[in-house]
Formats: structure tokens, C-alpha cells, sequence
């Protein structure tokens, strides 16, 4: 008995130690389709990379379809637009157009997926700019300091969306997941101007050359840097009224002349060239064939200062490349009419702007849709999809920024009218596939900044630009053009015509201060149609002076950082 | 198993018999022995001579000769049979044996090893193979419904070939919550199983029982027994049945005249004018006639059928036993029938054990194989679900225009975006996957000494499936289209191997019986997968049969070329695990189990986890002082145990943050379309080294009990389960940048009560009967969640209940897991008046612009504010109580059964309509709602907005349910046919899911769906049960 247990015993420890031995190897498998970050950012490669990471991180603000990205959010609440959208739609664009929660007391996460995307963004700008030291340059210190420049710039622009939207929000330059309380405003912008100076001392001029724009467009180049820090000196000077840390007006204003005097970049001749929807014509011959014009300048043309690139190929499976706030401002309920597509009709463009635009003023029609006049309101099908279906109609869209259609012939010889995007991609989802990108920075914009900012060319920067609206199409000026002096007043009367919807104007109103903000924005007795039905349209100063015009901020991330983060009062 | 141990037992003392010292007076009695059902010969069965030494047993066809005198009584015993004692009358003697279906000497398969039912001290429960195959189910799981307390088993679809959401003690986890399978020693997939193979189905379900499994066992364990071959002579079987599918009952939508009804009363409260219905010219037909659709009726079919064939032989002698089995299985959808929804089975099967070497050697296998065809139509969320287009669609749109196609409502003029959902089934529904599942294990066991065994088992799995689906061009509406076509081809395989070693020795010490088992385990899985897709189908070539990557000529990923393969990460486990077991004269008893696992899931110094756990049993019935009851209470044994078990079942590499570089496209330039992106690198989850398993922690007393001479059995078990460490995705503050970091970040307690009653019974000779009734109760708390808010968000419910609707399930301290989250409601305002009086008390309201008519939301917190701090928990999927009876009886040839499963206090959300889109059709529900004072309390007036229709207990029902899951009638003409080589021959009638006792108004209350793997009980237009009447076979030759 006693030598069968001894044998149990041997035998068992035999089997035992046997496979214990290869037991730990056994268990130490890899991925084979992963790095992790911590095998990561070894050399130039994996930096090039992870750029384009950041640059798609960026991206995603818009193209992973928050429910407001930070331009419908700007245009809704400017008094460019109203917050529009389906009758049947819930009230959280009201809430932005209008400052108010009683709009829909439930709507207290109104920009958490804007809220999450920017987060996203800058935490792998982050990553990528904490490992420049781990990085090998081989001694390229120029590709670095491009590189390492336009992730700063990315994150410098990302810092300036959010807190020109939340004013104090946490400032994290080094991946965490700790709760980080908001950081005061002041040292927000110290790191915007800082990341923004690095990028424009340090990305060679020549490394984006604008004759390279059919490769380039879309880097953040120098300029791009420097017109961003004049935009940010304004906005902060206005808004604070008092001068940030790092920046000064005479560096501001050197740095839009730096732009001007650079020759990279000139004002496209005629401005509805600018915009594809307002360049583009079809017309009909008498066989019913349909021909489109186009006299589109093209993505990356000569004004383009810094655009955000869109592109149609999203699908549902997670890439997301499109412009989705295009599909959330194009006119609601169907395609009516080449070359507008579908949209979810939101941002329904206010009557007051509608009516600024002083006769001649070519910019009007190329920044605006007009139902009536261009003969859509008087269809059946618009009527019964578009008008009964539409919240907020004031017979105005945008046409700046628009989802697109195109007739296409048919098997069967007739021809249809179908979304630009239809046979673009597998799917062909016009909600995703968008793929206008945003012009974030013209050059009109610099030659203004420059006037207001006191440059000796004030009154030849405004002019070229003012005079430029009212050129005819055989390009001699309009009769109605009258020249008008570069005063502060006039330059942001100005402003407000030449970039209307472009996410500009709001944050020129609250650089005049809240109130004359808040004056200028609140509506008391505007008559608009919902669901076809007449309603009162209303905004209040009183709510935007209680908000100091800030945005709300999400209550899911309050309550997720324990309250460590707080609500912007008033809302 | 059970045939063969007690075989190997019986045959190793052959001597026995020898040494029974002969009376001289005696003469030789012969005698055969058979089963009562079946009348198959009993092999081995001990024959004793009362009062006398002699003993002997049957041989191969059930026959023993017997030295006994006329008068002297003989005892029958044989294991699982009631044993019988006749009085020896005549020179040949027919025995026959009751089955005896709660014998205490059975034994039950525990983790690596077998026990004698009454020395268990866990908590396990046995279903017979035979109780299975008879239910006639396509999964052995749904058989088991309602017959194994403490199992929860909910359908999450009624389509063929779905899966069943399967907990046992409550959900555990918010992971992987669903139990271990393990088919003969072997991890396997048991919906691969053909019913007709199962021996029997053990459940484990305290930790005592499951700790032997380690870091997978913390759900409960699943062990199947295949059939093993029988002894004796060569049995043929043959089961054969056909069925006939129906919906039990359909919802109820508006038709067109109501449908305009209520149009036109939407648009009169929202201050419009009423529809001028003629001027809509295409919502008549030819015949001048309103179009009249009724969507529902035409997504299902009549009559969908469902067969099934098995064959099998099994036989063997004392060398050997084989088991051969052929399978056939094939179910039809009753939405859209057999060309759009479809399950079909092939199964073949060799089990065969050998005996070598006089008894110390046995060798056997276990081969399996099956082939899976399927398709189906979506039945997922709320967009991809082809049922729920028919619950929002008008009735005004027709299904087919007037040149027989499919309708498209493109230029319809009453809503061109109604689109046509019978269409968009039948041409989008072109899918077909097959699954391919190989498994083959093969053993030894070695018993050099008496009692000593060292058995080695090698498991190898292998399972591929392919794919392949066709989208072609169509257009029903803007909403409703594609624009060009496009096949997807691709093909996933894995195989695994499970070596598994153990020793085992059972030894006396006095009165003390001990066993011990010790071994180790090795697992690895890997496999890939390759994918590839293309459009641009060639014309001629452009449908469902010719959709084959070969035939498209799309070059660029626009146009739906693409291409993919990956590895599908390897998977390595090793374990080392022992019990030890006690009993002293069987009847204190006691067991420790262990199990050591290492396992690659985890990082380095977090890969090995140690679970143990003790058990003890006390069979009190065994004392004397009990003893004065034996007659009323034969048996009784008090249980309890404690155990640790884990949970490893996380993402691949969960510890780490890689870097991905999908989806991260961007296009400089001014190149458009895939050419002009380059793709980037980034990170999106932070890694947590520390990373670790979930560990369930259970504590379990119970007792068993018989009465009546085992007529009746009684067990009842009581447990606290409580899963700590969860592994789960925790929301990180939005500014970490990150989606989520996989922590061990909470824990979950399941506290509940098991009862089950069991009666058997024969009156006379020809009539048998048995009850069956159990009830399991189980409560589910989460106790932490280690983030700074408490809640897990159901993130992924928000869109689902109509467009843009919001978060309406979540998990949080203090609640169940999954449950649903929104607005209580007090009814309905019914006049100005009491909209004054609610502002007046300082109640908040929802609605902007509230009228009456409008839903009353309950301010929870009185803040004069509706907001979602008064959004409380409404209910949730999970039934609080399962119930499950069951009744049989036969009389003669005839025999009768049914079965019964019921569920209760479990609650379902019903959203069929998109409450986004003023135009969707209603079910007819809404013909009582509110349309002036005192008309409805419960159904707000219509509006076209969903202002009344935010998340709130409008959308709660109960679903409690009582289904009677299976009537069967039979007979067996074996008899009348009196033919020797036929044992069996039984026709019969059955019914499943014959009726459904429930308040709800849905199609079906059973609903495990719920839009991800933690809730359910979200019916979002669910593809419903069918009743089926079938007519089956069973033959024996």
C-alpha cells in the first residue's frame, strides 16, 4: 500500500514539473496584428504616422457627427441662424440657438460628444508631442520642428474652439484619466500661444508650399499658425479686455502682414467661386439632357488659408471621413432642386442677416438659399416634406456650406436627381459621405484682421475685399458698390456679410462684449413657420448675459468627475 | 458513462458468484431480465437468493441461471431501477424493472470525475439525454427550459438557429455572463450537439462544484455526456418528425382607415388643418380603391416547416461498446420562409470504449462532426431589424405596384419615405453562413492497481464557418436604397487542444472512504479569418446566385472592393487542480477542490489565480434517531458549501493600449476618394497592467430529500453569489481622451432560493404517472461600480427606441444590472384645471406647451423641474421568478406528457415606432387614447411630436408569462405488431409552445434581447416563437 502511494506521489510530480517548465512560455503570446503604445514612436515613420492620427483625431470633431460640432453650434448661436431642425425633432437646438434649457429641460448633454471628440483629438496630439524625446530624428530638427508644429498647432486650435465655447476647461497636455478641474482661461490661452508660436516659428515656410496644394492642402503651414494668433489675439482681447500672455497687437498685426506680404495667397476673383453650391449650375436642353456648370475654384484654391479636409468615403463600420454637419444644415425633407441635396434643416438662416446684405451685394446670393425665390417653395413635394416637416422655417438656407445633388442618367434614358455622393462610395450615404471640407482660415479673413488691427494698409486691405463683392460677373464693379471708410464699425459690419455662416460671426459679436452681444442676437417678435404651423420666434439677452455667452457643459462629464468640474453658470 | 462504470464495477468480480456455496437441494432457476419501457434485457443486474449467499448476474441478453428452490424469493437490483423480488414459480422467469428515475446509486458526472448522486455535496442537477431528444428542439438548451431551477434560459430571437441567453444564478458579470460547456471532458459548443446524442446534461451551479473549473467556471458549468454504446446486441434506432410552424398571434396595427383617423387628429392637435386624403393620387389602387396593407400578415408565412431524422446504432460486448449516430435537422422562419430565414443541420457521431488487457486498460473516443447551414434576416437593433420597418410602415403604401413588383414609395405622394419592409426582406435577407464543427477526443485510462486510475484525454476541436451575402441594387424609398451591388465572401477558422491528465485513488480507512483526484490541464486556440468583398457585379451576373467575389469588377474600395484577413488571437490556459473526498459509512461527507490557472489573458505577475472551495454533506436520514420516519421519509441530506471561481473572459490583450491604425484616414491634397488618403496611427484606450480576473465568491445550503419510498423528491437550495472585480469597459472622464480603460471595476450580488418537487408513481400495472414542479427566485444587485458617478451608461441604447432617443438602461449601485431608466408617469392630464392645480403644487412639467391630454411626468425630486434626476429605475429584463412544471403519464401503449415554463416579475420596453416620424403607422393600442376628459388615463392624446413619448413607464409592460411549452400524445404499436426485431414503434403528436398565458400585448414574452449582452427584455419588433404541430416516429429494432 504505502509503495502504490509513493508511486501515486512520484508520478503525479513527474507529469507536474514536467509541464510546469514550458508553462510560463506558454503563456507569454503576443499580438500579431498590434503595436501598444508603449512599443510605439520609435523613429520618423511612426511620428508621420501619428500625425496623421492627430490630424484625423481632429477631424473627428466633425466627422464622427457630434449632435453640434463647434461651427453649427457657432451658427445657431450668432444671429445668423436659427436652431431649424424636424418639427417632430427634440428641442436641444433650441436650447443652443436660444440660451435656454426651458426650450427642453432634459437637454444637458448637448455637446458631450463634441465634448469627447476634442478630448480625443488632443489626447493624441498629446501623445504624440510628450514623445518627441523618445522619438529618433536622426538629426532632421527641421522635420521635427514640423511635425511637432502642426501637432501643437492642432491642439493649440482644438484648446481655443473649447474654451472660446466653455471658458474654463481642463488643460491637459499629458495623458490622464484623472478628474482635472477646469483651468482658468488665462493659462488656457498661455498654452494655445504657445503651441500656436511654436508651430509658426517652427514649421519650415516651404514645407506646404501653396503650389503644392493639390498634394498639401490641409497642412497646417506657418501662415496658417500666424493668422490663427491674430484671430486668437482679437478674440481674446475682446472677450477678457485685457492682453494675453505671449502675444502682443504689434506681433499679432506683424504676423497677418507676414501672411500678406508672403505671396502665397490672393482672393479668389469672383466670391461665389468660393462655395461649390453657389459656383455650380444645372441646366436642362430641349432633349432633356441635363449639364452642369461649375465655376467652383476648387478645394485648396489660392484664398485657402487653413481648411479642415473632408472626404467621401465613411462607412458604417467606424471610418468616418465626412462632413457631418453639412448633411444637419442642408434643406430638409427630399432633393428639390440641382444642385441643393438633402439635409436635416437645421440652422435656418435668420431674416435679419437675410435682409443686411444691401442691394449689389453679390455675397447674399452666394451665401444663401432662397426657397421662394428660386422657385422650391412653390413644389407640392416641398410643401408637404420639407415645410410640414420643418421647425423654424424662414424660407432661408444656407448655401455656403450644403449638401449637394446631381442628375444622373438612367438605364431607361430619363434622368434623376440624386445626391452628389450616390455612386462616390459602396454605400453612398449622403448623411456621411459629405465631403466640402471647412475653410477655416481665408485670406480675406487676414487682410480684415490686418485692417482692424490697425495696419498702414487698413482702408487697400478693406477695399479689396469690400470691392470684390460687388463685381459683376464681366468683372468690372457693380454700380451699387460705394466705398466705405476702414473704421472698426464698418470692418465688423463687413466681417459679418463676408463670412456669414462661416462659424465666425459669433465669436466677433462676444469680442464686442457680452451685452452688445446679447443685444444684437435677442429676437422678440420674428414670425417663422413650424410644421407649417406659425410661431413666434424668441431669444432673449437676458439668458446669453446670464451665460456670459458660454456654452453648457456636459453634465455627464460634471457628474464623471465627481462635480470636480462645474456648470458655467447659468445654465 | 453510467452503463459503463457500473459494468466495469460489476464484470471485475465476475468470482463473486462463484463463491456462493451451492445449496445441494437447489435446482437451476432460469430467468431473464428487461427494463419496463423499452423492454430491453438488463445486462449485469445482481440476482440474489434471499436469506441465502447466493448471487449472480445477467449476462448479454438479460438471462442468469440461478441455484434457488421453488418458493424461495429472488431479489433483482440494478443500478437506476427500482428493485423487485419475485417468488421463484416454474423453470423460466420474466423479471421486468421499473426504472427508478431519483435512484440515489446513479452516478452524476462532477468536474473530472463521477459521483454517486447521494454522497454529492453541491449543488448540481441532472437532465436525462432522453428527456432532451423527446422535446424535439433544435438547441438541447431550449429543452431544458423550465426543468432546471436556477437556469435562466431565454430565447433572443424566435429565428431558426438562434442563440438562447443562458445565466445560471443571475448575471454575474456585465461581460461574458453565460455558463462553461463542457462535451465530454472537452470545452465545445453545444449548440453544435444534435439532441438524440445526449447521455445527459449535468448543471453545476455552486462554487463547491464549479471551483474545479477555475477561472472559467465563475457562470456555472454546463457537462454534456454523449452516448456511449450499451452492451448487448446491436440496437438500431430511428427518429424521425415533421412539423408545421405558425406565429401564435400577431400585432394588431392601424389599418387605412383608422391610419387616417388618427393622421388627421395628429394634425388637428398640432393646429393644422385636416389631410386632404384625395389629393393624394397614388394611395389608391386600381379600382379606385384606399390601398389597405396589412405589413405585419405579409412578413409572415403559413405553415413554415421544420423536420428531423436521426439514425443510430449502438451495441457492444464485454471488450467493447460502440455508439454511431446520423442526424438531419432543418427549421424554416415563419418571417419570410425558407428563402430568407433558414436553420439547417447535419450531425454524425462515433463514441466507442474499449477494454484492454483484462479491465486495466480502457481506451475510447468521441467524434463528432456537424454542419450548419443558416440564414436570416436581421434581428438586432432597431436599425437592423427587418421586422420593425412593418410596424412603422403605413398601411396606405402598397407591397407591390401595379406591374407586380415590389412598390417603391420614391414618389409616393402621402410619404415618400414610407419605403416597402416585405421588399427590403426579401432582397437584402440574401445571406448563408455555414459552420463546419469538428471534435474529436480521445482517452486512456490506465488502472494498474485496484482503485488507482490515471487517465489522459486529448480534445481536439476544429470549427470553420463561411459567409457570404449579396446587396443588390434597389430603391423603396431615399431612406430605403442602394445604388449599386455589392458581395461579401469570407471564412473564419480556429481549432483548439485541451490535454487534460489526472490521477485518481479511492481508498478505505476503516469506516472512512477517501478519494483523490490531481491533475493538470493545457489549452491553446488559434485560428484566422479572411475576408473579401467586391461590387460592380457583372451584368447577368448581378443576383444572389452568381454573388461570388469572382464576378464583381470593382476596382476601388468606392465601389466595394475590399480585402481583409486577420489572425484570431491565440488563446493559452494551463491549470492544475485537485480534490480530495471523504465519507464516513456514507453518511457525513465531505470535498476540497482546487484549481490553480495561469492564463495569457493577463498581464505578466497577474496571469496565475488560485480558486478554492469546500463542500459538506450530512445524510441525516442515516441516523438512528430519523429512523421512526423512514417509512414517510427515506432520505434527507443537508448540504452546504463555499467556493471561489473566476471570470477571464475579457478582450485579447485587454491590458495593454494598442496603437490601431483603422479608421484613421485623412486627405491631404485634393486627391478625393480612397486614393487621396493616408492613414494614421493612434491610440484609443489607456493600458492598465494591473489587470486581473473577476472573482465570484458563492456560499450555498440546500437539502435533498425523498418520501414515500422515493415517490416523491424534494431539493431545495439557497445561495449568495457575489462577483467582485468585474471586468468592465469604465467610462474615464471625456478629457482623458480615451473611450474607456478595461478595469476590475465592480461587484454584483445574486442572492436566491431553488425549489424543485418531483413525484413518480404507478398505479396498477399499466398505469405510470410523474409530476414535476420547481421554482427558482433570484435577486440581483450591483453593490459597486468604481467610477466617481456609480453607473455604467447604456450608451447604446440611446437611438434605439425611436430616432434620437435617449439612454434608457443602465447599470448602478444599488440597482440590478441592465435595468431600465426613465420617467414615471401618473396618468394623464384630463383638463385645465389640473395642469393649474400640478403647476400650483409646484410639480414640474416636460411638455413646453402642455395641454390636456398630455402625460403627467412624476417630479421625483420636486424641484419644479423634469429632469433625469426624476428619471428612476422602471423595471428591468431579468425575471425575479422562473417556474417550470411538468406532467406525464402512460397508460398501457399510450404515453402523455407536458411541459410548462413560466416567468415572472420580469418587465419588457416595447418600442415598435419611431416616434421621431409623425407618419408611423400604430399598433391598434392607440385607439384608446386620450381625446377629451375622462377618456383615457393612460394613452396620451396623439400629437406629431413625441413629446409624450420620452422614455417613461408608458413603455413598460410586465412580462410575466406562463407557456406551455410542450404537449405530446403517443403510442407505441411495437406490441400489436409483435414483431420480434421491433422493440419500439411509437407514433406521435406533439405541440410546442402550444399556449402562452400572458398580459402582454407584444407577439411574444419571451424576449432576451436587449440591444447589448447586459439587458434584455427590449422588444423592438422581435421575431417571434412559432407554435409548431408535428407528427414524429420513434422506432427501435
Amino acid at each position: 500500500m504505502k509503495t502504490n502511494k509513493i508511486f501515486i506521489v512520484a508520478l503525479g510530480l513527474a507529469v507536474t514539473a514536467g509541464l510546469a517548465s514550458c508553462s510560463d512560455n506558454m503563456l507569454n503570446t503576443a499580438s500579431k496584428t498590434q503595436t501598444t503604445t508603449a512599443n510605439y514612436y520609435r523613429n520618423t515613420t511612426d511620428a508621420y504616422y501619428a500625425l496623421n492620427g492627430v490630424y484625423d483625431g481632429w477631424q473627428g470633431t466633425v466627422s464622427k457627427g457630434p449632435t453640434f460640432s463647434f461651427y453649427t453650434a457657432s451658427e445657431m448661436m450668432a444671429d445668423e441662424c436659427l436652431g431649424g431642425t424636424g418639427y417632430t425633432d427634440a428641442r436641444n437646438s433650441q436650447v443652443v440657438d436660444r440660451f435656454s434649457t426651458k426650450q427642453d429641460v432634459s437637454q444637458n448633454d448637448l455637446y458631450e460628444s463634441l465634448w469627447t471628440y476634442y478630448y480625443n483629438a488632443i489626447y493624441r496630439a498629446n501623445e504624440l508631442i510628450i514623445r518627441t524625446d523618445q522619438i529618433d530624428w536622426e538629426g532632421n530638427t527641421a522635420l521635427q520642428g514640423q511635425y511637432i508644429g502642426e501637432a501643437r498647432a492642432i491642439r493649440g486650435i482644438l484648446y481655443f474652439d473649447l474654451t472660446r465655447m466653455f471658458g474654463n476647461v481642463p488643460l491637459i497636455t499629458t495623458p490622464t484619466k484623472d478628474l482635472v478641474p477646469a483651468t482658468p482661461a488665462d493659462s488656457i490661452y498661455a498654452q494655445i500661444i504657445a503651441d500656436l508660436t511654436y508651430a509658426a516659428e517652427n514649421i519650415p515656410a516651404k514645407a506646404y508650399p501653396k503650389s503644392s496644394a493639390a498634394q498639401n492642402d490641409g497642412r497646417i503651414t506657418p501662415y496658417a499658425a500666424k493668422a490663427m494668433l491674430a484671430r486668437i489675439y482679437l478674440f481674446y482681447t475682446g472677450y477678457y479686455g485685457k492682453e494675453p500672455v505671449g502675444l502682443t497687437k504689434a506681433q499679432a498685426l506683424q504676423y497677418c502682414e507676414d501672411v500678406i506680404n508672403s505671396g502665397e495667397y490672393q482672393l479668389v476673383k469672383s466670391f461665389k467661386n468660393l462655395w461649390p453650391a453657389a459656383s455650380t449650375a444645372w441646366t436642362e436642353d430641349a432633349n432633356g439632357t441635363w449639364t452642369k456648370e461649375s465655376t467652383y475654384a476648387g478645394a485648396g484654391n489660392s484664398e485657402t488659408i487653413l481648411s479642415m479636409k473632408f472626404n467621401y468615403d465613411s462607412d458604417w463600420n467606424g471610418n468616418n471621413n465626412g462632413n457631418r454637419s453639412i448633411v444637419f444644415i442642408g434643406v430638409r425633407g427630399g432633393i428639390f432642386k440641382a444642385p441643393y441635396g438633402q439635409g436635416w434643416g437645421a440652422c435656418t438662416v435668420n431674416t435679419k442677416l437675410v435682409q443686411a446684405y444691401p442691394s449689389g451685394d453679390k455675397r447674399r446670393e452666394a451665401s444663401i438659399i432662397d426657397i421662394a425665390n428660386e422657385g422650391i417653395e412653390t413644389m407640392k413635394a416641398y410643401q408637404d416634406q420639407g415645410i410640414k416637416d420643418q421647425r423654424e422655417y424662414t424660407g432661408y438656407f444656407i448655401k455656403k456650406y450644403s449638401p449637394q445633388s446631381k442628375y444622373v442618367k438612367q438605364s431607361d434614358g430619363s434622368w434623376k436627381l440624386t445626391h452628389d455622393i450616390d455612386g462616390l462610395n459602396a454605400n453612398g450615404d449622403f448623411q456621411t459621405n459629405q465631403y466640402q471640407d471647412y475653410v477655416l482660415m481665408r485670406y480675406a479673413d487676414v487682410l480684415l484682421m490686418a485692417a482692424e488691427l490697425g495696419s498702414p494698409n487698413a482702408q487697400k486691405y478693406f477695399n479689396e475685399v469690400h470691392q470684390r463683392a460687388y463685381q459683376e460677373s464681366d468683372g468690372t464693379l457693380s454700380s451699387d458698390y460705394v466705398e466705405m471708410s476702414a473704421t472698426p464699425e464698418n470692418i465688423q459690419k463687413e466681417r459679418r456679410l463676408e463670412f456669414a455662416f462661416e462659424g465666425i460671426r459669433y465669436w466677433d459679436l462676444l469680442r464686442q462684449g457680452v451685452t452688445t452681444a446679447a443685444n444684437t442676437i435677442a429676437e422678440s417678435s420674428t414670425q417663422v413657420l413650424s410644421g407649417g404651423n406659425k410661431e413666434t420666434y424668441e431669444v432673449s439677452a437676458q439668458d446669453i448675459i446670464n451665460k456670459k455667452g458660454l456654452c453648457q457643459i456636459p453634465l455627464t462629464e460634471i457628474q464623471l468627475s465627481n462635480y470636480k468640474l462645474q456648470q458655467n453658470p447659468g445654465w | 458513462m453510467l452503463f459503463k462504470v457500473v459494468l466495469i464495477a460489476l464484470l471485475l468480480f465476475p468470482a463473486t458468484s462463484l463463491l456462493s456455496a451451492g445449496q445441494l437441494s437447489a435446482k437451476l432457476v432460469k430467468g431473464n431480465v428487461v427494463s419496463a419501457t423499452g423492454n430491453e434485457p438488463l445486462i449485469g443486474a445482481t440476482v440474489t437468493v434471499e436469506g441465502t449467499m447466493v448471487m449472480t448476474v445477467t449476462d448479454y441478453d438479460g438471462n442468469f441461471s440461478i441455484d434457488a428452490n421453488e418458493g424461495q424469493s429472488i431479489t433483482v437490483s440494478y443500478v437506476g431501477f427500482h428493485s423487485k423480488t419475485v417468488t421463484v414459480k416454474g423453470n423460466n422467469l420474466q423479471i421486468t424493472l421499473d426504472e427508478d428515475v431519483n435512484s440515489l446509486d446513479e452516478v452524476v458526472a462532477i468536474g473530472y470525475g463521477v459521483v454517486k448522486k447521494k454522497l454529492v455535496t453541491g449543488a448540481n442537477l441532472q437532465i436525462k439525454g432522453d428527456d432532451i431528444a423527446k422535446m424535439n428542439t433544435s438547441n438541447p438548451l431550449q429543452a431544458m427550459q423550465g426543468q432546471t431551477p436556477g437556469m435562466t434560459i431565454i430565447s433572443t430571437s424566435g429565428q431558426p438557429g438562434a442563440d438562447l441567453k443562458v445565466n445560471i444564478r443571475g448575471m454575474g458579470t456585465m461581460g461574458t455572463s453565460s455558463p462553461l460547456y463542457i462535451i465530454d471532458g472537452i470545452r465545445g459548443d453545444i449548440s453544435t450537439l444534435n439532441s438524440a446524442d445526449i447521455e445527459s446534461i449535468d448543471v453545476l451551479k455552486d462554487a463547491a462544484s464549479t471551483a474545479i473549473y477555475g477561472s472559467a467556471g465563475a457562470n456555472g458549468v454546463v457537462l454534456v455526456t454523449t452516448k456511449s454504446g450499451r452492451n448487448g446486441k446491436a440496437q438500431v434506432t430511428f427518429d424521425g418528425y415533421r412539423g408545421w410552424q405558425n406565429v401564435e398571434r400577431k400585432s394588431k396595427m392601424l389599418n387605412a382607415e383608422e391610419y387616417q383617423v388618427i393622421m388627421d387628429e395628429a394634425a388637428i392637435n398640432s393646429g393644422s388643418a385636416v389631410n386632404d386624403w384625395a389629393s393624394y393620387g397614388n394611395l389608391y389602387d386600381q379600382q379606385g380603391k384606399v390601398v389597405n396593407t396589412d405589413w405585419i400578415d405579409q412578413m409572415f408565412k403559413n405553415n413554415a416547416m421544420t423536420e428531423s431524422y436521426n439514425v443510430g446504432v449502438n451495441g457492444g460486448n464485454k471488450d467493447g461498446n460502440y455508439s454511431l449516430s446520423l442526424g438531419y435537422f432543418n427549421q424554416e422562419g415563419i418571417v419570410g420562409g425558407k428563402d430568407v430565414s433558414n436553420y439547417e443541420r447535419y450531425n454524425g457521431r462515433l463514441n466507442s470504449n474499449w477494454t484492454l488487457y483484462n479491465g486495466i486498460l480502457h481506451v475510447g473516443e468521441q467524434i463528432a462532426f456537424s454542419y450548419k447551414k443558416n440564414k436570416g434576416i436581421s434581428v438586432g437593433n432597431a436599425y437592423n431589424n427587418t421586422l420593425r420597418g412593418a410596424f412603422n410602415t403605413s398601411p396606405l403604401a402598397p407591397v407591390y405596384d401595379a406591374d407586380g413588383n415590389y412598390n417603391s414609395t420614391k414618389s409616393g405622394d402621402w410619404y415618400a419615405y414610407d419605403g416597402n419592409p416585405y421588399g427590403v426582406m426579401m432582397v437584402t435577407s440574401n445571406n448563408q453562413t455555414n459552420n463546419a464543427n469538428l471534435s474529436a477526443n480521445l482517452y486512456a485510462e490506465l488502472e494498474p492497481i485496484h482503485a488507482l486510475k490515471l487517465k489522459t484525454v486529448l480534445g481536439y476541436t476544429y470549427s470553420s464557418s463561411d459567409y457570404r451575402s449579396f446587396s443588390p441594387i434597389y430603391h423603396f424609398s431615399d431612406y430605403s436604397q442602394r445604388t449599386s451591388n455589392v458581395v461579401n465572401q469570407n471564412k473564419n477558422d480556429g481549432y483548439s487542444l485541451t490535454w487534460t491528465n489526472t490521477i485518481s485513488y479511492d481508498w478505505k480507512m476503516g469506516q472512512n472512504a477517501l478519494s483523490a483526484m490531481a491533475g493538470m490541464e493545457a489549452y491553446k486556440y488559434s485560428g484566422s479569418y479572411v475576408g473579401a468583398g467586391n461590387g460592380l457585379l457583372r451584368p447577368g451576373f448581378d443576383s444572389w446566385y452568381y454573388a461570388y467575389v469572382d464576378n464583381g469588377t470593382a476596382q476601388t474600395k468606392e465601389t466595394g472592393l475590399t480585402g481583409n484577413g486577420s489572425p484570431n488571437e491565440p488563446s493559452r490556459m494551463i491549470s492544475y487542480f485537485g480534490r480530495l473526498s471523504w465519507n464516513y459509512k456514507e453518511t457525513y461527507m465531505a470535498t476540497a477542490n482546487f484549481r490553480y490557472d495561469g492564463n495569457d489573458n493577463f498581464a505578466p505577475g497577474h496571469k496565475w489565480g488560485f480558486f478554492p472551495s469546500v463542500s459538506a454533506g450530512w445524510i441525516m436520514s442515516n441516523e438512528s434517531w430519523m429512523q421512526p420516519i423512514k417509512d414517510f421519509m427515506d432520505f434527507f441530506k443537508l448540504r452546504v458549501s463555499w467556493g471561489q471561481n473566476g471570470n477571464a473572459d475579457i478582450t485579447k490583450y485587454g491590458y495593454t493600449a494598442p496603437i490601431k491604425f483603422t479608421n484613421s484616414y485623412y486627405n491631404f491634397g485634393t486627391t478625393l476618394g480612397a486614393d487621396g488618403n493616408v492613414y494614421g496611427a493612434y491610440s484609443d484606450a489607456l493600458a492598465n497592467p494591473d489587470l486581473t480576473w473577476e472573482t465570484s465568491e458563492q456560499f450555498d445550503a440546500g437539502f435533498d430529500a425523498r418520501f414515500f419510498d422515493g415517490r416523491l423528491n424534494v431539493n431545495m437550495d439557497y445561495y449568495i453569489k457575489t462577483t467582485k472585480d468585474w471586468l468592465v469597459q469604465a467610462p474615464l472622464p471625456k478629457t482623458s481622451g480615451v473611450s474607456y480603460q478595461l478595469i476590475n471595476g465592480g461587484d454584483v450580488r445574486n442572492s436566491g432560493l431553488e425549489l424543485g418537487f418531483n413525484w413518480n408513481d404507478k398505479i396498477g400495472k399499466d398505469f405510470g404517472y410523474n409530476a414535476g414542479f420547481n421554482f427558482a427566485y433570484n435577486k440581483n444587485e450591483v453593490t459597486r461600480i468604481a467610477n466617481s458617478d456609480g453607473i455604467i451608461h447604456g450608451t447604446d441604447g440611446a437611438g434605439q427606441l425611436y430616432d434620437n432617443s435617449t439612454e434608457f438602461y443602465r447599470s448602478s449601485v444599488g440597482q440590478p444590472i441592465g435595468y431600465f431608466w426613465g420617467y414615471k408617469t401618473a396618468g394623464i392630464f384630463q383638463n385645465k384645471q389640473e395642469i393649474d392645480d400640478w403647476k400650483a403644487a409646484e410639480n414640474g412639467i416636460l411638455q413646453a406647451n402642455v395641454q390636456p391630454g398630455d402625460v403627467k411626468y412624476i417630479d421625483v425630486d420636486h424641484d419644479n423641474v423634469i429632469d433625469d434626476n426624476d428619471k428612476v429605475n422602471l423595471g428591468n429584463g431579468m425575471p425575479d421568478w422562473t417556474l417550470g412544471f411538468s406532467l406525464g403519464c402512460n397508460y398501457k401503449n399510450f404515453d402523455f406528457s407536458m411541459t410548462a415554463n413560466a416567468s415572472l416579475g420580469n418587465q419588457i420596453v416595447q418600442s415598435y415606432r419611431n416616434q421621431s416620424n409623425a407618419k408611423a403607422n400604430y399598433t391598434t393600442e392607440i385607439l384608446g387614447r386620450w381625446t377629451g376628459e375622462g377618456t383615457s388615463n393612460h394613452m396620451p392624446r396623439i400629437t406629431q411630436s413625441n413629446i409624450n413619448w420620452l422614455f417613461s413607464d408608458l413603455y413598460i409592460h410586465d412580462g410575466d408569462f406562463l407557456r406551455i411549452s410542450n404537449i405530446t400524445l403517443g403510442y407505441d404499436f411495437s406490441k400489436l405488431l409483435a414483431c420480434q426485431y421491433v422493440s419500439e414503434a411509437r407514433l406521435y403528436l406533439q405541440v410546442q409552445n402550444a399556449f402562452t398565458f400572458t398580459k402582454y400585448n407584444g407577439m411574444d414574452p419571451e424576449i432576451g434581447y436587449g440591444v447589448n449582452s447586459w439587458a434584455s427584455g427590449i422588444d423592438l419588433g422581435y421575431y417571434p416563437r412559432p407554435r409548431t404541430v408535428l407528427i414524429g416516429v420513434n422506432l427501435k429494432f
